[in-house]
């Protein structure tokens, strides 16, 4: 039987295995796989974790103090919490060299989607408008994965930019603040639809409100931030689990993919990776799938290139969804208490039609509970004393909008090859388009005024574009089309550079809407495996 | 060495006493000592950082000043490292966090009172800090340039 090599154990690599696994087919999968640790006192909720654990500094700061939000830190209100350090731990050399864009990488099982906040969010044919299949084509694929992550959610006035599919479980429990919001939503409804172009709605997260699986339904320990002792919140590492109980699965960790090897007639017939040692082990195949995300995909296809023919090439159109934190203060919250044992991430998304621009923006809302205060009470304009009483009489009135822009594939935006370094390494460039000042301007007035409305006040200052390549959705750069082009991709994610490879990641997007794009990856990747392979 | 930690003792449990009107514990001295001897080049100071370091560590009416004056004037100075490192020790450990995690009583009138003491302590704070630091900073380059 042809074994398909599959590389990355993402979001995309996993869901892609497992498809291929329930046909029957085998599947090697070669990943660094870094892993993390096992959960301290997995019964424990946050405030017993707290209470019960014998070094907690240790445990919320890390053992080098790398959750410490210090002054100078400019702009993010969350540190990564130290159990997850494993997922943005270096392979060795850079691997890139960027201009313009932050990446972030992870060699962790899993993948970036290890850190994730869960957000589950459909691409409608409007986001779909430029790729080779629309809703329909995808909805099936949407629903297969629904039922094997668990996703809750329900039918409300987000239904319209957020397609209803199958196997959605019950929405989990709203946290009071959420609930507040949404009670606020119903009460000014029409004027928020009607004038400032604003839906509101539950957020559909892959978390479980009911048994699934061998998982067990979220208990709102509070311990999301800090990862989930119980598995209720979804994570890719969950389905590699799986693929690994199959016979015909073979996962080899500790290899970084560096290249594929092809034939005379441009057919690939293995794939070369380094082990952490420096030596390098070659595996053969007719059939390999690149799923190492966006960025790692297109440095083992430049590589392969270069390697192949002496070209260095360019690939043009990488996107990424520029982000902007917008901390909120709700009036009717203040002075109130607040819950520590609830849902820790975002439990109510909104869609703002911006007027000037036309564009649909995507916002989700985070109810601040459990996450360390220290990196936005230092923010407060008062002494650090002030700063605390301060923030402890709005602690439950306090959220943060993350809200996400659509991008659009520009050849200005680009990767190659660096070959000036040894390794080689991936050279990024990225400039946002000339209208997106104007653009971020526009977007933060229309929430506020939505926010206003919601009574709730969002201090300007407080208010933070992310630098391009912090929301770690980036897409674009070999793009499935149906022109027939080089360096672009069939819908079925097939290479038209080199025959047997495919890419069943975000590479293969040909646009980027304003919404969170790790379920469409999981479909897609789904697609790919069920009709062609 | 030792009269170098036992000033470390002092400042965290001024800060601490400062930022929760507590003592600090053991276990909360022990990690601030481990902080500067693991990241002791965050904490590196020039000799007015010193300075501020050393006056604010006296009681908690000096901490305010220098705190309010270096949140105006020094956003990024030693003194404001050393205290959020306290405030982030004092809300992950036992029992200081249970006091920063609890709501103040008095709903939102409460909370209305409550800011805008905060804004006049500080602006006080902050006007008498500059008043007392202002002409030492200056005071300080001058003979260090000088020098």
């Amino acid at each position: 039987m042809e074994r398909i090599v599959v590389v990355g154990s993402g979001a995309s690599g996993v869901h892609f295995a497992l498809s291929c696994l329930l046909k029957g087919r085998a599947v090697t999968m070669l990943d660094v796989g870094f892993s993390g640790q096992e959960f301290p006192r997995p019964d424990d909720s946050l405030v017993g974790l707290k209470r019960n654990l014998p070094d907690p500094v240790d445990y919320f700061l890390g053992p080098q103090y790398g959750s410490l939000a210090l002054p100078g830190r400019h702009g993010e209100y969350y540190a990564f919490p130290p159990g997850k350090d494993h997922v943005f731990r270096s392979a060795g050399a850079p691997q890139f060299r960027a201009d313009g864009f932050s990446p972030l990488y992870s060699f962790a099982t899993g993948g970036l989607a290890e850190v994730w906040t869960g957000g589950c969010y459909p691409f409608d044919d409007r986001d779909l408008s430029e790729f080779p299949f629309g809703w329909d084509g995808l909805e099936p694929y949407y629903t297969r994965v629904a039922e094997r992550i668990g996703v809750s959610g329900c039918e409300d006035d987000m239904k319209s930019v957020l397609p209803l599919h199958g196997g959605l479980q019950p929405p989990l429990d709203a946290d009071d603040h959420s609930a507040e919001l949404l009670a606020a939503y119903a009460r000014n409804r029409e004027r928020l639809n009607g004038q400032l172009g604003c839906l509101m709605g539950r957020a559909r997260v892959a978390v479980l409100s009911r048994d699934l699986d061998g998982r067990k339904a979220c208990s709102y320990s509070g311990r999301c931030l800090w990862g989930c002792p119980r598995q209720s919140l979804y994570t890719p590492s969950i389905t590699l689990a799986r693929c690994r109980a199959f016979p015909n699965f073979q996962y080899l960790s500790g290899l970084y993919a560096d290249h594929f090897r092809m034939d005379g007639s441009g057919k690939v017939r293995a794939v070369v990776a380094r082990r952490a040692d420096g030596q390098t082990e070659e595996i053969a195949t007719d059939t390999l799938v690149l799923a190492a995300g966006t960025l790692g995909s297109s440095k083992i296809f430049l590589e392969s290139i270069y390697r192949d023919s002496g070209q260095i090439l360019s690939l043009g159109g990488l996107m990424d969804n520029r982000q902007i934190l917008m901390p909120f203060v709700n009036l009717r919250m203040l002075g109130r208490k607040w819950n520590p044992n609830t849902y820790q991430y975002h439990q109510v998304a909104m869609a703002v039609r911006v007027k000037e621009s036309g564009e649909l923006i995507h916002g989700l809302i985070t109810t601040l509970k459990t996450a360390l205060i220290h990196p936005l009470v230092q923010t407060l304009p008062f002494d650090l004393a002030g700063s605390l009483s301060a923030f402890r009489s709005v602690h439950a009135a306090l959220g943060m909008i993350n809200i996400n822009f659509p991008d659009r594939r520009r050849a200005e935006n680009y990767v190659t090859l660096d070959t000036s370094a040894t390794p080689h390494r991936l050279a990024i460039y990225y400039r946002p388009d000339a209208t997106e000042p104007a653009r971020l301007a526009q977007t933060i007035a229309a929430f506020r005024k939505v926010l206003r409305k919601l009574g709730c006040f969002a201090p300007k200052p407080m208010t933070h574009v992310r630098p391009m390549g912090a929301s770690v959705h980036y897409a674009g750069t070999l793009p499935m089309s149906e022109s027939g082009d080089a360096r672009s991709c069939t819908k079925y994610g097939a290479s038209r550079d080199a025959q047997g490879l495919y890419f069943a990641d975000g590479t293969t997007f040909p646009s980027l809407p304003a919404k969170n794009l790790t379920f469409t990856l999981m479909a897609n990747a789904t697609r790919i495996a069920e009709e062609a392979f | 060495m030792w009269r170098q930690t036992n000033q470390l003792e002092r400042e965290c449990s001024t800060f601490a006493t400062y930022l929760s009107g507590r003592l600090p514990t053991p276990y909360l001295i022990e990690k601030y000592l481990d902080f500067h001897q693991k990241l002791g080049e965050k904490t590196a100071a020039d000799r007015f950082d010193a300075f501020l370091v050393g006056v604010a560590a006296r009681n908690a009416v000096w901490t305010r000043l220098a705190d309010s004056y270096t949140r105006i004037f020094r956003p990024s100075s030693v003194l404001r490292t050393k205290l959020i490192l306290v405030l982030a020790l004092l809300e992950c450990a036992p029992p200081s966090f249970e006091a920063l995690d609890r709501v103040p009583g008095g709903g939102i009138l409460g909370t209305v009172l409550r800011l805008a003491g905060a804004s006049a302590r500080f602006v006080a704070a902050a006007l008498a800090g500059a008043a007392i630091f202002t002409p030492v900073r200056f005071w300080m380059a001058r003979r260090w340039s000088a020098s």
